[in-house]
């Protein structure tokens, strides 16, 4: 599978200048995990409406509302922890009052 | 015209031909998948954009090309005080670089 080639062409290529065994680890598994998701949200949204109501694939997908209900709450969460870390990184930065004599 | 305008015109204009289709105002009555799949697609092409966004992001670290040997040759060099700063020409004087792979294209 071309791939398989192409991680493999990358993990054995030039000793020098290569990314560590970690970095490379968590890179794949990213881009492995956007794939699978977009693969399984596409099928959702756009494929499954054309397919009978009563064949098998559909029970492995939940309602249609949870479609959209969790990307929305995910975003939300997102945008919460990105807050709540803006604010933890400001409080720890904040200069300490000078006292008057 | 801006860059941000540009942007803002792409979305008006791809948010009005989705209202169109999805609220149907002109009462074109399309079939019903094509309904079921029109009303979340804003939140699709969302979700399909962070997609590409991690994708990149790990591939990124995942072929990113660092220089260990050239690391250490120039910590241990810049803690005996041999790395001179930066001159006018730009040129860092250190030891045994790397070649850099395909640079990043963006």
């Amino acid at each position: 599978m071309p791939g398989v080639t192409l991680v493999l062409h990358l993990l054995l290529s030039s000793p020098q200048g290569r990314a560590t065994a970690m970095d490379q680890l968590v890179g794949f598994g990213l881009v492995a995990f956007s794939l699978l998701l977009f693969v399984y949200y596409t099928i959702w949204i756009i494929i499954l409406p054309f397919i009978d109501s009563d064949h098998g694939i559909h029970k492995f997908f939940l309602p249609r509302e949870y479609s959209v209900t969790i990307p929305v709450i995910a975003g939300l969460l997102l945008v919460l922890f990105v807050g709540v870390f803006i604010v933890i990184v400001m409080w720890k930065n904040r200069k300490p009052a000078k006292k008057s004599d | 015209m801006t860059k941000l305008v540009q942007w803002l015109c792409g979305l008006a204009l791809l948010g009005t031909a989705w209202a169109t289709l999805a609220l149907d105002p002109l009462g074109l009555h399309l079939p019903l998948p094509c309904q079921q799949v029109l009303w979340p697609f804003p939140v699709y092409l969302l979700v399909a954009f962070g997609c590409y966004s991690l994708a990149t992001i790990g591939y990124r670290l995942a072929t990113f090309n660092d220089c260990e040997a050239a690391a250490r040759s120039f910590r241990s060099r810049s803690e005996r005080g041999l790395v001179q700063p930066l001159r006018r020409t730009g040129q860092v004087t250190h030891g045994a670089g790397c070649t850099s792979g395909a640079g990043t294209p963006w």
